[in-house]
């Protein structure tokens, strides 16, 4: 599915690495069942942000995006745990987490 | 204080390793450690702490084993339906392990729990205001406390040390207020081993706080079980916290 114009898919890189301007995106346990056709990279621009980046989703991906507006969701960027307004730059892994609740 | 014959015997795969020893041993035998909730995640927590020595364990929950229960929480049988969980899993505790103390609470968290004093706090709840109030409970104490969840395929996991580190809690990394999501263990399932998994952790990690091994305030680890994959996350401190922030 294309993404969003908002939202440009990334070729990846043959080393593996990623390239400049792009921040590679994970969507952990079971977030990653609603985010298939979700480009593994995307091209970093200035001000971007966690909620920013859920909101770029929302068009393309809405059930990815409901989920991602839950309660409890966690967000890191690069291993460390980050609020939605954090600013995300070139090069960054941000990945997203879902609530784990019961016991 | 030292160990019995009987619990030389008992203990003896602890006290091969040079890293527990005789001197660890005795640490668990003298630690009271209160597990809150006694479902998916106190059953495997309980067991492994009874079973290694905890000399006290204090169990609370309010709730009567259910036959919904048997998937996941491994303490019940079918003779227990309608008696209350905590109650259960002190007899068979105590089955497992006579030499060790097992008080109960057969209502949820209230002050009474709180009362007595402990060595350290295994959150095994399933809801975030019971974990906050332990949270908030454990940093005034300056305790260490061991939090776990679990849904589904995943789990997660993790745990203070207030009694080293005064700064950085739960309310920091998921705050208080926030609401609950829509679902949980009871509206959408869980997978029986994977609370075994956060279970042995929790267990795990208790037992390396109490014999002194413990260096990652407050680290997350996360597990899912439907893809094998695990993710440690590293948070900071909240300078605003309410519970631990600088007033
Ligand atoms: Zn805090």
């Amino acid at each position: 599915m294309p993404l969003s114009c908002s939202i440009k898919p990334a070729a990846s890189p043959a080393t593996g690495l990623l390239g400049l301007n792009m921040i590679k995106l994970l969507f952990f346990g079971r977030l990653g069942d609603f985010a298939e056709g979700v480009a593994p990279n995307i091209e970093a621009r200035a001000d971007l942000t966690p909620a920013k980046i859920r909101d770029l989703l929302a068009a393309d991906h809405p059930a990815l995006f409901a989920e991602l507006s839950q309660p409890q969701v966690l967000i890191s960027l690069n291993q460390m745990i980050v609020g939605w307004e954090q600013p995300v730059f070139d090069g960054a892994e941000l990945a997203f987490l879902p609530p784990v609740t019961g016991g | 204080m030292s160990l019995s014959d009987s619990q030389f015997m008992r203990y003896s795969r602890h006290l091969l390793m040079d890293d527990i020893g005789e001197q660890g041993q005795q640490r668990l035998l003298n630690a009271h450690v209160l597990i809150v909730g006694m479902g998916g995640l106190g059953c495997p927590v309980s067991l492994y702490l009874a079973a290694a020595g905890l000399g006290g364990l204090t169990l609370c929950d309010g709730d009567t084993v259910d036959q919904s229960n048997l998937q996941r929480q491994i303490l019940y049988t079918p003779e227990d339906y309608g008696k209350p969980k905590a109650l259960c899993a002190q007899q068979r505790l105590l089955a497992l392990n006579p030499d060790i103390e097992v008080n109960i609470f057969t209502e949820e968290l209230s002050p009474a729990t709180l009362a007595p004093s402990y060595d350290l706090v295994v959150d095994c709840t399933d809801n975030l205001a019971t974990r906050q109030q332990l949270n908030a409970y454990c940093f005034a104490q300056k305790i260490p406390f061991v939090s776990a969840s679990a849904l589904g395929w995943e789990g997660q996991l993790v745990a203070f040390d207030f009694a080293a580190s005064g700064n950085l809690c739960l309310n920091c990394i998921i705050d208080k207020e926030s609401a609950e999501p829509l679902l949980n263990c009871s509206n959408s399932g869980v997978v029986g081993p994977v609370l075994g998994v956060m279970g042995s952790l929790q267990a795990t990690t208790a037992i390396r706080i109490l014999v002194g091994y413990f260096k990652q305030h407050g680290r997350v680890q996360r597990y899912d079980g439907k893809s094998g994959q695990w993710l440690t996350l590293n948070a900071k401190a909240n300078p605003q916290c309410d519970i631990c922030g600088v007033r």
